[in-house]
């Protein structure tokens, strides 16, 4: 009989609209969660999927010696697909002009993701190429032309080989972000290597195998593979694993997304919660009826576990729906913005979200499903009775365990759970503290006031107690909106200006001393932008503290330098090989000290090194390092260490000396400067007077780069939006229910006779007191977050948020309070005698 | 007997002190009497009633309903006693706004495990002339036939006793004079021992005793029969 009942008065009640907040709370936190996370795994395989270009493939290993066939055959078995990559470095030879370059032999199917770009002519309009070159043909960078005086047609010769150069090479996907990479590219197929002759034991080879295919056929090929690896001798990578800008960017950009999804998953929680306890409040007298009809305390249990049960079920269902819809709403948007369709998610995002809307429904009405089974049938004649509030602490417990619990399942991240969760709960003590204090103070203000807002103090002096609560969920609320929003444009920002529209998209290494005046005056005289000229000694280092450094470098170092902006993890295995290394007096932008002191003027011979470096090899200030530099072998102390921002798109360095030290060397020197695409015409002119200077153009990796920043920020876009329907549900919920208590104060005064005026006036006063202070705590508790979280989790410099300071306190003020009104007004435009009756 | 009372005490504490709301009484109803009890506002008569009903709980001393003593029930056992023996009808209606009249009527007979709870429900509210309105709710109708819906719940389950708690209290006098024809001639026809607590002196009259609590002491007000 009592699922009968159960189901009747569910019926009823959402006929009635008297579940609508417990189910939108539900409804949100599924829809929330599921549409969140179906979007970022979507996104996010997307967003892989193209930044697997920046690897050419989606892992690749790489190896000094050839690599076994079987992994390979293996790799195919599985249905991956392979490509091979051979590179190296040779002289080539043309028309008896010779030149080192980088040779990049390829298999077929070669680039596995992105793809190879050529012209017809040097600097000519580039075109995606088709396969690779023909049997005999080379495809070369044009710095190469400029070096050996080439043109299309013409014979190059490598090792025993002769190529006919075909193509010029205008960008290949995983040419990666190296500087220093100061031997021109040349291309040609991986069969036509072995007559080339230059393969011979003791090469400097680095064999790679490129893999491409589905993310669990790789997984599972990884897992069966990287047990046999060779960790001195192999390396297995992902685009994840770099320490390029954009994988920084997206590292970043998907702890925005958790984060964000967390703040939003803990708000819709919070509604879940506040509704919770009016749901069961609404039911107090129904159960006190109950009871005194005789109903024994398991059937009352039974029916109202039922009810509960089946609200969630419904919501969750309806939640489910809506959160597919909107996701797919919001990819086809993103879809139609990028041209491609994003590859589906699996079945975990359905789980989470239901398993979200199950457990905030349960936990958070746990304690006040208790006091309502356990509500006094004696209420029927007594209304102030409420049952007992003795397990109130269950009920902090059970809230706080599902939080914790639902930052857990969503982030699977232990400890940003629980540096979350702590934080949060410090916060909310803060908040609740200075929501007193507040309260206090605001009080003694009002007596001075008009009459409704005499009234207004008055309301929130009484209600100290549970209006303290209510600003707390008030001021979460909102300072989780200010803060998502908040990140979100220091995280656009930041982006912006790692890439600025002057962002240096081309590099030029190996400008002669005597020709940095003559380079940079063209430069002005053409207006373009540039960065400083830094001059490049190579060395080695040899020693720390007069113990030798073991030097790998003599028996297997690659052609790839060491210390620029990179992001080929081959290229920061340490120093086993030459160091570009520069002199400077200032520091260089995008260098901050984190130990000792910048030189000045102090003549006497130092060295400032890169605090990565530093930790890799247990360096330190004072430290006495030696270095050779074509046989000259000398001295210096570290005399500082800095922290070096290698997304800048600068020349970075590992090693800065001193004027003093290195400027009597040889040195070539180094910048980077920003043509327009538009002006890409003039590179042929600009240069001409300097053939030996190599040119590196950045262009394409950085159109990549803002593709993928585009992408992300229509998601964060999306999670601001996601977030802030949480927050305003939250609101909501808490100003229906506060209402509730209200509505007895409002009929006596009502009955009194005060006008529907002054009370809507008063209580719009009320709410637009509590909106404001609200805020402002909410943004003193953003920015003290904010600053965490820059500085720890996302690694940006910190900054106070000014306008903040006012739009918090202003937007809480606006939206509570018209939220308040709006509530109120419905009370007040009831008649006395009614409003009399609905509470006898 | 069917109600008896003995030496029952309610004592509540407060700050100031021990409150003696019930000075020990001794009581005794038939099986099938009209009772009221009388009394100003404060003076104990529904918390009398509250402990007849076992609703509360007495400080001291004892009530027999039905020659069972409820203080030997735990909260259970008396909720089963309510349902099987006791009928109620309060001064607010205290109908569940979500249920329609139909469905408040029936909510006793079905937490009884009663078969044909709907039918009887149906009967009864055509009984109290509420035929046409089962299916609204309790916020569409008006006060007097809200307690009408309340006086149909309450003999659903065919009680022994019905508790009446100011049963026209809130409302008008033409309508609380309806309400009151109905709930005596319904009485009569199920021949229920009816208690009922009430301000209105004449409403009192209509019952066979009237009893009146003062300061928490209870007298028999003995009465010319006319």
């Amino acid at each position: 009989m009592w699922h009968k009942i159960s189901w009747r008065l569910l019926r009823h009640e959402l006929k009635r609209g008297e579940l609508t907040i417990m189910a939108a709370a539900i409804v949100l936190s599924v829809t929330a969660v599921l549409s969140l996370s179906l979007f970022t795994e979507r996104l996010q395989s997307g967003l892989l999927e193209r930044s697997a270009e920046f690897l050419a493939a989606d892992r690749v290993l790489s190896s000094r010696r050839t690599i076994n066939e079987s992994w390979i055959s293996e790799a195919q078995t599985r249905g991956i697909k392979t490509a091979e990559r051979v590179v190296f470095n040779s002289m080539a030879f043309a028309d008896g002009e010779l030149a080192l370059v980088d040779v990049k032999a390829v298999g077929d199917g070669y680039p596995l993701r992105g793809e190879l770009r050529t012209a017809g002519e040097p600097f000519g309009t580039e075109e995606p190429a088709k396969g690779l070159p023909n049997a005999g043909e080379a495809w070369v960078a044009s710095a190469l032309f400029q070096e050996l005086n080439l043109a299309v047609g013409d014979s190059l010769e490598i090792g025993n080989s002769q190529f006919t150069v075909s193509r010029v090479l205008t960008y290949e996907p995983d040419v990666g972000f190296s500087v220093f990479t100061d031997s021109p590219n040349v291309l040609i197929r991986y069969d036509e290597l072995e007559q080339t002759g230059l393969i011979q034991p003791g090469s400097r080879v680095r064999y790679n195998v490129l893999f491409a295919g589905e993310p669990s056929e790789l997984e599972a090929y990884e897992e069966w593979l990287t047990p046999q690896l060779n960790e001195d001798t192999h390396n297995w990578r992902s685009i994840e694993d770099g320490d390029s800008p954009l994988s920084r960017s997206l590292q970043r950009a998907e702890r925005f997304m958790l984060l964000a999804s967390l703040l939003g998953v803990v708000l819709a929680a919070t509604a879940v919660a506040v509704a919770a306890q009016r749901y069961c409040q609404r039911n107090y007298d129904v159960v006190a009826i109950f009871k005194t009809l005789g109903a024994e305390k398991a059937q009352i249990q039974k029916i109202f576990i039922l009810h509960l049960l089946l609200l969630t079920l419904i919501s969750i269902s309806v939640g489910l729906a809506l959160g597919w819809f909107i996701q797919a709403q919001v990819i086809e948007v993103v879809a139609d913005q990028l041209g491609a369709s994003l590859p589906a998610a699996g079945w975990q995002p359905y789980v989470l979200a239901s398993a979200t809307g199950l457990v905030s429904a349960v936990m958070f009405t746990l304690y006040p499903l208790l006091r309502l089974i356990g509500i006094p049938p004696l209420r029927v004649l007594n209304r102030q009775l409420t049952g007992t509030d003795k397990l109130r602490w269950l009920h902090w417990v059970a809230s706080a365990g599902t939080i914790y619990a639902l930052l857990l399942i969503y982030s699977q991240q232990w400890l940003l759970s629980t540096a979350l969760f702590v934080g949060g709960a410090m916060a909310a003590v803060l908040l609740l503290t200075i929501g007193r204090v507040f309260i206090r103070a605001s009080r003694q203000a009002g007596m001075q006031a008009g009459s409704s807002w005499r009234l207004a103090m008055a309301g929130l002096q009484r209600r100290a107690q549970a209006n303290s609560v209510q600003m707390l969920s008030f001021a979460t609320a909102i300072m989780l909106l200010l803060l998502v929003l908040a990140l979100r444009n220091e995280l656009l920002a930041d982006w912006e200006r790692q890439l600025p529209d002057d962002a240096p998209n081309y590099f030029i290494i190996n400008v002669a001393g005597n020709d940095v005046e003559a380079l940079q005056k063209r430069f002005n005289e053409r207006d373009i932008v540039s960065n400083d000229m830094y001059p490049v000694v190579p060395g080695r280092m040899t020693a720390v503290n007069g113990v030798p450094v073991r030097d790998e470098v003599t028996k297997e170092a690659g052609g790839d330098e060491a210390d620029t902006a990179t992001n080929n993890a081959e290229q920061r295995e340490g120093f086993g090989r030459e160091l570009s290394l520069t002199w400077r007096d200032e520091l260089p932008p995008n260098n901050t000290l984190t130990a000792g002191q910048w030189w000045g003027d102090d003549p006497q011979p130092q060295v400032s090194i890169e605090q990565e470096v530093a930790e890799r090899m247990n360096l330190s200030v004072g430290d006495e390092l030696e270095f050779n530099i074509g046989g000259n072998t000398f001295t210096v102390p570290v005399t500082s260490i800095r922290e070096v921002n290698w997304a800048s798109l600068q020349p970075n360095f590992f090693m800065i000396f001193n004027t003093a030290t290195l400027e009597d060397f040889p040195a070539t020197f180094i910048s980077s400067f920003n043509l327009p695409p538009e002006r890409k015409s003039e590179l042929y002119d600009l240069f001409k007077p300097f053939p030996q200077v190599s040119l590196i153009d950045l262009d394409a990796v950085m159109e990549q780069l803002r593709e993928v920043i585009e992408q992300v920020s229509i998601a964060i876009a999306f999670v601001l939006v996601l977030v802030l329907v949480a927050g305003i549900l939250v609101l909501l919920a808490q100003v229906q229910a506060s209402m509730e208590e209200r509505q007895k104060e409002l009929v006596i005064l009502r009955t009194l006779g005060a006008p529907a005026k002054l009370l809507s006036r008063s209580v719009t006063y009320e709410f637009v007191i509590l909106g404001a202070i609200s805020g402002l705590i909410a943004t003193l508790a953003m920015e003290l977050s904010l600053y965490i979280l820059q500085t720890q989790v996302f690694e940006m410099a910190a900054t106070i948020h000014w306008r903040f300071w006012l739009f918090g306190p202003v937007s809480g003020a606006v939206v509570v309070g018209v939220l308040g009104r709006l509530a109120c007004a419905r009370l007040v435009r009831r008649n006395t005698a009614q409003l009399i009756r609905k509470l006898a | 007997m069917l109600i008896q009372t003995t030496q029952l005490e309610k004592e509540v504490t407060t700050q100031d002190g021990t409150l003696h709301i019930l000075q020990p009484i001794d009581l005794a109803i038939n099986a099938g009497e009209t009772v009221a009890i009388v009394g100003a506002s404060g003076s104990g008569k529904s918390t009398l009633l509250s402990l007849l009903a076992g609703l509360d709980i007495a400080s001291s001393g004892d009530v027999l309903i039905d020659n069972v003593k409820l203080s030997d029930l735990d909260e259970e056992q008396r909720a089963k006693l309510r349902a099987d023996k006791i009928g109620f009808i309060f001064q607010s209606f205290l109908l569940i706004p979500s249920l329609t009249a139909l469905e408040n009527v029936m909510l006793p007979a079905e937490l009884a495990g009663h078969k044909n709870a709907e039918q009887q429900a149906r009967e009864l509210l055509t009984k109290v002339g509420l035929g046409e309105r089962l299916t609204h709710y309790p916020n569409q109708l008006s006060g007097g036939e809200q307690q009408r819906v309340a006086i149909a719940r309450a003999f659903i389950g065919t009680p022994k006793i019905l508790f009446a708690d100011e049963p026209t209290g809130n409302l008008d006098s033409t309508t609380g004079h309806k309400v009151e024809d109905l709930l005596f001639q319904m009485n009569q026809e199920s021949g229920t021992t009816l208690v009922m607590v009430t301000h209105d002196a004449e409403l009192a009259e209509r019952c066979q005793r009237v009893l009146r609590m003062d300061s928490g002491q209870l007298t028999e007000v003995v009465r010319d029969v006319a």
